[in-house]
């Protein structure tokens, strides 16, 4: 046992070493990039956070949601409405912005919680079809499918640098707070509600009520991520609500690795990325990213970074047996 | 009164699965329910821990009404079950497993922030320490072998520190040894713990060498209830169940 501690404590100091290089290399990483890669990295962070959000969802409680994107969306027009219309405080806004995809979140929720596995992830994607459809259609209060242009940061944060900074912040707080919550009791508790409910209702847990609370926690995160990507992009659009937004997410958690906290964030930058490199030889991206699923689920079923650990930890077993 | 039934019946569309059973279980006792295969065991004791609803009748625990209440709801009351067909978590280690129910029970589990591994580490290893799991804390729950998964099964609801234990073919499927094993852990729970143990068997060594009270169901309705001696003596039992043979 001993050993064992050892062991897990030289792990974790070897695990949060990768860690520590990672922040430093985004740190450091505006010196090197050209505004445009700056930009997709600005995309990249603020789609991961999308994606850990879903992943709470998908990868720890184990329901399938095909309507995040109401969420990010929700996020992103709270602010720009606010901002534009009533000229309201940066700062508080993002604040609404949560808290508007919050709320929806827990009125969703409490239909969407009552079912389990495709009913669930059908209900919402209903649910984030209607709001999108409100959002495109009620032009006199969203701009419908004009969106909502001009939306700018303040000033101290209209350079891109300060905005990526910006960004990287909020990324790491909500990383570092969804990070504590999968480890918490809660949880350890949305997991074992993951692989096996029934034994953890006769555990006297409430199932709904649990599922409705990771719910609501992921529509909070979503929402930041919409409410901080939108004065960066200076517009909103209705688009940032459909189904297509909401698959993102989806494919980003199977490429990276679903079963793993940093899997999703992996797989959307190598999707954001990709993408913008893609698109200077083809406009048929979707084709590309699609092959690119397809052999990520033949041949790395546990997505790339699932298929990565499970060599690393491979090895370990190797040397230790040597 | 620790437990009782009154007049509990159960429906499926014209299939009466459980018919009128009144029956009380005392506390301290090991209580078994047996009868021929589509008796109403499982049934009845779906109706006790709130798997199913009863088409009418009532449930009393501790002299609290509990018919309608979900099974979460009568969990924290102190009714805890297993499952015939072995209910634990695989992707889970034996350790996590029974954390899980420690963590439900001590009402922890909306706390956001701490650190799961830091609770109840004492009370989680003497759970495993009594069940004989401590050398697999670490093994995920699907690499264990049939009867040990049973075992964590019984390790998992022991983390509830349930007063009633309700036990769905406790030994299904068990080696003699591993059903031997089983037993002794049951009456060491219902002794050291003080539990009470209700339990469905269709094992007639096992019933008769733990139990301390039998009711026999036949086709939805008690026919006897009584100490295992009575039971064996009951002409109508050994009619319709024992066949002689006991």
């Amino acid at each position: 046992m001993v050993i064992n501690q050892i062991e897990q404590k030289e792990s974790t100091i070897k695990k949060n070493g990768w860690l520590i290089l990672l922040v430093i290399i985004f740190l450091i990483a505006p010196i090197f990039l050209t505004e445009f890669y700056l930009t997709v990295l600005c995309e990249a962070l603020v789609m991961s956070l999308f994606a850990l959000s879903f992943n709470l969802l998908f990868g720890y409680m184990g329901q399938l949601s095909f309507g995040q994107a109401a969420f990010y969306g929700l996020g992103g027009y709270t602010v720009a409405m606010l901002i534009m219309k009533i000229q309201f405080n940066f700062w508080l806004s993002i604040i609404a912005g949560i808290l508007v995809a919050s709320i929806i979140g827990l009125i969703v929720g409490y239909f969407c919680v009552r079912l389990r596995g495709i009913y669930f992830a059908v209900l919402t994607l209903a649910f984030g079809q209607l709001i999108f459809s409100v959002v495109f259609k009620w032009h006199d209060f969203t701009g419908g499918d004009d969106g909502i242009q001009g939306v700018f940061p303040p000033g101290f944060l209209k350079s891109p640098v300060a905005y990526y900074y910006f960004i990287l912040i909020v990324f790491l707080l909500s990383a570092f707070i969804l990070w504590k919550i999968i480890h918490s009791p809660f949880g350890q508790t949305i997991i074992s509600m993951r692989e096996n409910s029934e034994r953890t209702e006769f555990l006297g847990i409430n199932i709904a009520r649990y599922q409705l609370i990771t719910f609501v926690i992921a529509a909070a995160f979503a929402g930041l991520a919409g409410a901080i990507w939108v004065p960066f992009y200076r517009s909103v659009a209705p688009s940032y609500l459909t189904w297509i937004k909401s698959g993102e997410p989806v494919m980003a958690a199977i490429l990276g690795g679903p079963s793993l906290f940093w899997g999703p964030v992996l797989g959307m930058f190598i999707m954001t990325f990709f993408h913008s490199w893609v698109l200077g030889f083809t406009i048929y991206w979707p084709v590309v990213m699609g092959a690119l699923i397809l052999a990520v689920i033949f041949f790395l079923p546990g997505g790339i970074l699932g298929f990565i650990q499970e060599k690393v930890s491979q090895r370990k077993e190797m040397k230790n047996r040597e | 009164m620790f437990l009782q039934t009154q007049g509990i019946t159960k429906d499926f569309g014209k299939l009466r699965a459980v018919n009128n059973v009144t029956l009380e279980i005392e506390k301290g006792d090991i209580h078994a329910i047996i009868g021929p295969n589509g008796a109403g065991k499982s049934t009845y004791f779906n109706l006790i821990t709130g798997y199913h609803r009863a088409t009418s009748g009532k449930v009393l625990f501790k002299g609290k009404e509990i018919t309608t209440l979900p099974a979460y709801s009568r969990c924290k009351l102190g009714i805890t079950r297993s499952f015939q067909i072995t209910s634990i978590y695989p992707k889970l280690t034996v350790y996590e497993s029974v954390l899980m129910g420690l963590l439900a029970h001590r009402k922890v589990t909306l706390k956001f922030f701490s650190s799961a591994k830091k609770f109840f580490k004492e009370e989680v290893w003497r759970i495993l320490e009594d069940v004989g799991l401590s050398d697999q804390a670490n093994t995920l729950g699907d690499s264990i072998s049939h009867g040990d998964k049973k075992r964590l099964e019984l390790a998992i609801t022991l983390g509830t520190e349930p007063e009633l234990l309700c036990l769905d073919e406790p030994t299904c499927g068990m080696s003699p040894e591993e059903t031997d094993v089983a037993m002794g852990l049951i009456k060491k729970f219902s002794g050291e713990r003080g539990l009470t143990i209700l339990f469905t068997e269709h094992d007639m060594s096992v019933v008769f060498g733990i139990a301390k009270r039998i009711s026999v169901l036949h086709q939805g309705t008690l026919i006897a209830d009584g100490a295992p001696q009575e039971v064996r003596a009951s002409e109508e039992v050994q009619k319709v169940y024992l066949g002689g043979t006991a």
